[in-house]
């Protein structure tokens, strides 16, 4: 073996060594210089993202008018067109209507921001959003929409945050059942998608009286997720050897969700 | 030599950002869209030992920080991926010999093993993860989550390579060759 290579070999290992024993601090934050580095490239490509998304909706439209020139006139079409517009317009400001109305009856201080990227990671289950620590964020706040919790912010940088999904089978949320005085745990199944997320309640009373379409909550326990919280409701209960499990539903359409809002903290 | 690493470097780095925001394929269970692997397995059968024991540390590394959540560091270190991707890694550099014969179709083939070694990143993945979380099952998705990056690679890892190749040539890097630097 030639002496390069051995040389190679042993700085590798050591290299390796090190960066396996580097503090956990440490390795978070390299992974927030990260971000932080690639956060102007995130922001652009999701402004970019956005952009394509609204030309083939555009083209999409155009489409459908070139069918209806067919059957109808000039004018109509016009009309037509410009309907369409408002309704998509309309949806918007309702949608945002009521993450307004949700944000000034809330009993917490909320922090919108809208979704940039959504990891399309094999194991995890992440996305970033277009606030950071210039803005209040911290790790491990919480984050929700009108509908219900999201996940929990991670890694923060300066103008930019990750966010760890409730669809992740590595968040776990203390939860309690609507009507019930069952507690459990409720966190994602393993290679799960945000377009059909399963999310389960581990450590259920095996007697529990649980029903499709109960409500769950988070309970507060943990510090980090406030209680009260909808998380979403009961599909189906299954007793194993120790336990209940409770397969639940998510109440936030995550492969959908544009903009949330980050708990800062108490009003 | 160090500019075409030094490219392939920018090149995995830009395909984990674009990674970001490739979704992933839903009629294939949500399997992911890899580039990253395809690049990584070039320069292991294009670039001399040293070099290639670089790239693989650099790759592990901005694969752990990129892709794994804070969260998830307790059952996935930031590191691990160093060695997932080294053992493939070394697999691919025992066939530089056959990549240095410079003949496409040998190229292409190398590719096709690339794009096969990929699901092995996954599983490894997968394996450590289960370790971890004390719990090991199987479905038809995490089977397709971790075959179906490969099955596009079949793909992928072609169109890499014969887009890589040029650019090795266009740095003054010829594998094998003289007259490289």
């Amino acid at each position: 073996m030639k002496s390069t290579t051995i040389a190679a070999l042993g700085i590798f290992g050591i290299l390796v060594v090190l960066t396996l024993l580097l503090p956990h601090t440490q390795k978070q934050q390299m992974q927030g210089a990260l971000f932080q580095l690639i956060s102007p490239v995130l922001r652009t490509g999701a402004s970019v993202q956005q952009q394509l998304n609204g030309v083939s909706g555009g083209l999409k439209h155009l489409d459908e008018l070139e069918q209806e020139n067919k059957q109808l006139k000039l004018d109509n079409e016009q009309l037509r067109a410009t309907n369409s517009l408002l309704k998509n317009l309309e949806a918007e400001v309702n949608r945002l209507n009521r993450a307004l109305g949700y944000r000034e009856h809330s009993s917490f201080n909320l922090h919108p921001a809208r979704i940039i990227t959504r990891d399309n990671s094999t194991w995890w289950n992440t996305c970033t959003i277009d606030r950071g620590s210039k803005d209040g964020i911290a790790a491990d706040m919480a984050v929700v929409t009108e509908k219900g919790l999201v996940g929990k912010v991670t890694t923060v940088g300066k103008d930019i945050a990750a966010v760890l999904l409730i669809s992740d089978e590595s968040l776990h949320v203390s939860a309690t059942i609507e009507g019930t005085q069952e507690q459990g745990i409720v966190s994602g199944t393993r290679a799960s998608t945000n377009f059909a997320p399963d999310l389960r309640i581990r450590f259920l009373n095996k007697m529990a009286a649980l029903k499709p379409g109960m409500k769950v909550f988070t309970a507060g326990a943990g510090g980090v997720f406030p209680s009260n919280l909808l998380i979403g409701s009961v599909k189906d209960f299954k007793v194993k050897e120790v336990e209940g499990i409770a397969m639940v539903t998510a109440a936030v359409d995550l492969a959908d969700v544009q903009d949330v809002f980050v708990i800062t903290g108490q009003k | 030599m160090i500019l075409f690493f030094t490219a392939l470097i920018i090149l995995i780095f830009g395909s984990f950002v674009f990674q970001l925001f490739l979704l992933p394929v839903i009629f294939l269970h949500g399997a992911a869209i890899l580039f990253v692997p395809s690049i990584y397995f070039y320069g292991c059968l294009s670039l001399p030992f040293p070099l290639m024991l670089t790239l693989t540390f650099a790759t592990g590394l901005l694969n752990d920080l990129f892709l794994i959540s804070r969260d998830s560091h307790l059952d996935f270190t930031v590191g691990t991926s160093i060695l997932t991707y080294l053992v493939p890694g070394l697999i691919m550099h025992g066939f530089r010999p056959l990549f240095l014969q410079h003949r496409w179709e040998i190229h292409y083939l190398l590719a096709e093993i690339c794009a096969l070694l990929t699901p092995f990143l996954l599983l490894i993945e997968y394996a450590i993860l289960s370790f971890q979380r004390s719990e090991i099952f199987l479905s038809d998705v995490i089977i397709w989550r971790i075959f179906g990056p490969g099955l596009i690679s079949l793909v992928i890892a072609p169109c890499v390579f014969f887009i890589l190749s040029p650019l090795s040539y266009a740095l003054r890097y010829r594998p094998g060759l003289p007259g490289s630097r």
